[in-house]
């Protein structure tokens, strides 16, 4: 009897072992590594670890290739914030407001939101193809409306590297997010679209009056995710770029992963790791707040 | 009065006119280079670059099998092995963690309540080198389970939260009747949880296994054996190994999507509910 009773009792912690170990092993104790890490400078192959304090983010600070690849990170999230964000918010209120037919705008919604299911892989490997010089779509869709002049390496070239895949982004993610505005402006009673129509307010005032009120708080959310987003971002820099031309197009992550896979210095990596994960957890912190207080 | 109501009448027109040009646009940008990417595949290579826009003269429906046989087929049976796997345990794990978390009062509930939240913020991307660490270190870097294994842990978080949510709708009597019973909690969970949680395990189930289907980071850092990898990072060295074969190559990426498109078109309810409980990319 006292047997089962102390069973009962521990049956809530041990159902609670397996996520609590998942979560340890592979989510905190790598930050916390991260930080070990970050204070020593040692290598994969040799690892005598040397403690070194702030040494490696003080080296950050000198390397103008930490403040490139940061600028890098700014670029992706002013551009997604606009895109993702401001236009996706737009279009929701657009697709939402009765202009096209319901069966059309779902046809419309579905369009958008297709990219943003594709593997990483696909889409990189595909715009490889669409930005190749010459005989890349976009270069031969440039020619053919005599714009010829605007034709570039697209990947191949300093200038154009970052800007041709944070447009790609753009095109993998506005969908995404237009959905997730969708959502939020069905929340909004009908009755407060009524009365601005009685009102006699014109669709961009009712938009102005009625969805951006009624949405803000999805659109604070929605900002916070596109700015984690940006901060993190890794994957299709290195699919399409890896960071080249020149470093032209590298991001922190990948910067990052290049310090720790390619030139092995482990130390300096997990600095960058450190000061990724301090930017992540406060936007991600402002997420949790605004997330609890959208739905208690 | 009537030369306002007649500028109202003209203004609608073109705005109505307007919005549905930009929305049309906006949709071609998106679908065309899919459906370039289709007709594309089916080209020879000679053709793709030289009429890139037109259909195929000659339909080279051939260069579905060739990429087939540079070894797709494993890649694939590599991608459904891992999504099933981390699959079923993320939804098992994460439903028995929400329940328990729902239906019992214990010491530091509040605490595991924080940390699986905590892990919503913690993106992999930062940890890659001390994950890399652990793999070697536990000794399944190189093996499937150094793709499983991290897949589960991050797609914890969100399927407890999600799943949390929905069971504290399920009245609480559901539970207390069971005890009543004599049920232990893993029978109260099996029998009255699971199957009332039905909805929420299809949208979470959803939602992961496109997560994982897509994983690449983990296949590209932890494995290296390129026999074990999924499609995603099989692709790439799919593509390096055809170098300027590219309609087999676009043939290569039109089959590794169609699986997902197949499961998004038929599941698409589930999907968008997980997803919009969530709200997390």
């Amino acid at each position: 009897m006292r047997r089962r009773a102390i069973i009962a009792r521990l049956a809530p912690y041990l159902a609670l072992v397996p996520v609590l170990l998942f979560l340890a092993v592979f989510l905190y104790i790598p930050v916390v590594l991260d930080f070990a890490y970050s204070a020593h400078a040692w290598n994969s192959l040799s690892p005598t670890w040397r403690f070194v304090g702030f040494g490696n983010f003080r080296e950050l600070l000198h390397d103008p290739l930490f403040w490139q690849s940061l600028r890098g990170n700014v670029l992706y999230a002013v551009v997604s914030l606009i895109v993702q964000v401001a236009l996706a918010l737009v279009l929701a209120a657009v697709l939402e407001s009765g202009v096209v037919g319901i069966r059309l705008s779902a046809f419309f919604r579905v369009s958008y939101f297709i990219p943003s299911i594709m593997p990483i892989t696909v889409i990189g490997l595909l715009w490889q193809i669409l930005y190749q010089p010459d005989v890349g779509l976009i270069d031969q869709a440039l020619h053919a409306v005599g714009l010829a002049a605007l034709a570039h390496a697209w990947l191949g070239e300093e200038a154009t590297a970052l800007p041709a895949i944070v447009a790609v982004s753009q095109w993998q993610w506005f969908g995404y997010i237009t959905v997730l505005f969708i959502v939020a402006i069905r929340a909004i009673p009908r009755e407060l679209y009524e009365a601005a129509a009685i009102d006699g307010a014109r669709a961009w005032r009712s938009f102005w009056h009625v969805t951006v009120p009624g949405v803000t708080e999805t659109t604070v959310l929605m900002a916070l995710i596109t700015i984690f987003g940006a901060v993190k971002v890794f994957d299709i820099v290195w699919v399409m770029t890896g960071g080249g031309p020149n470093n032209a197009s590298q991001v922190l992550g990948s910067y990052m992963y290049r310090s720790a896979f390619r030139d092995d210095r482990v130390g300096y990596a997990a600095a960058i790791a450190v000061v990724m994960f301090m930017i992540c957890s406060v936007v991600g912190a402002a997420q949790l707040y605004w997330s609890r207080r959208r739905a208690p | 009065m009537m030369r306002r109501r007649s500028r109202l009448a003209l203004r609608l027109a073109p705005a109505k006119l307007g919005a549905l040009t930009i929305l049309t646009i906006l949709a071609v940008v998106t679908i065309y280079p899919l459906a370039w990417l289709l007709l594309n595949s089916l080209k020879s290579s000679d053709a793709l670059f030289e009429r890139s826009w037109a259909l195929p003269t000659t339909w080279l429906w051939h260069n579905y099998p060739e990429a087939w046989r540079y070894g797709l087929g494993r890649f694939m049976a590599n991608s459904v092995l891992i999504t099933g796997v981390s699959v079923v345990a993320i939804v098992l794990l994460g439903a028995l963690a929400a329940f328990v978390l729902v239906t019992r009062r214990f010491r530091g509930r509040g605490l595991v309540t924080a940390i699986v939240l905590g892990g919503l913020i913690v993106p992999p991307e930062v940890s890659l080198f001390p994950l890399f660490k652990i793999m070697v270190l536990l000794g399944i870097y190189n093996t499937y389970l150094a793709m499983i294994a991290p897949d589960i842990a991050y797609g914890l978080p969100f399927t407890v939260l999600l799943l949390r949510a929905y069971m504290t709708q399920i009245p609480p009597e559901m539970a207390e009747a069971a005890t009543m019973d004599g049920a232990g909690l893993l029978r109260c969970f099996w029998h009255v949880y699971l199957p009332l949680a039905r909805p929420a395990l299809a949208a979470a189930a959803m939602v992961q296994a496109m997560r994982v289907w897509n994983e690449f980071v983990f296949a590209l850092t932890f494995v290296s054996n390129d026999a074990l990898h999924p499609l995603t990072v099989g692709l790439t060295t799919f593509g390096d190994s055809l170098n300027t074969n590219w309609p087999v190559l676009l043939a290569g990426l039109v089959i590794s999507i169609v699986p997902i498109l197949v499961v998004f078109l038929l599941m698409q309810r589930q999907f968008m509910r997980g997803l919009t409980a969530g709200a997390l990319k």
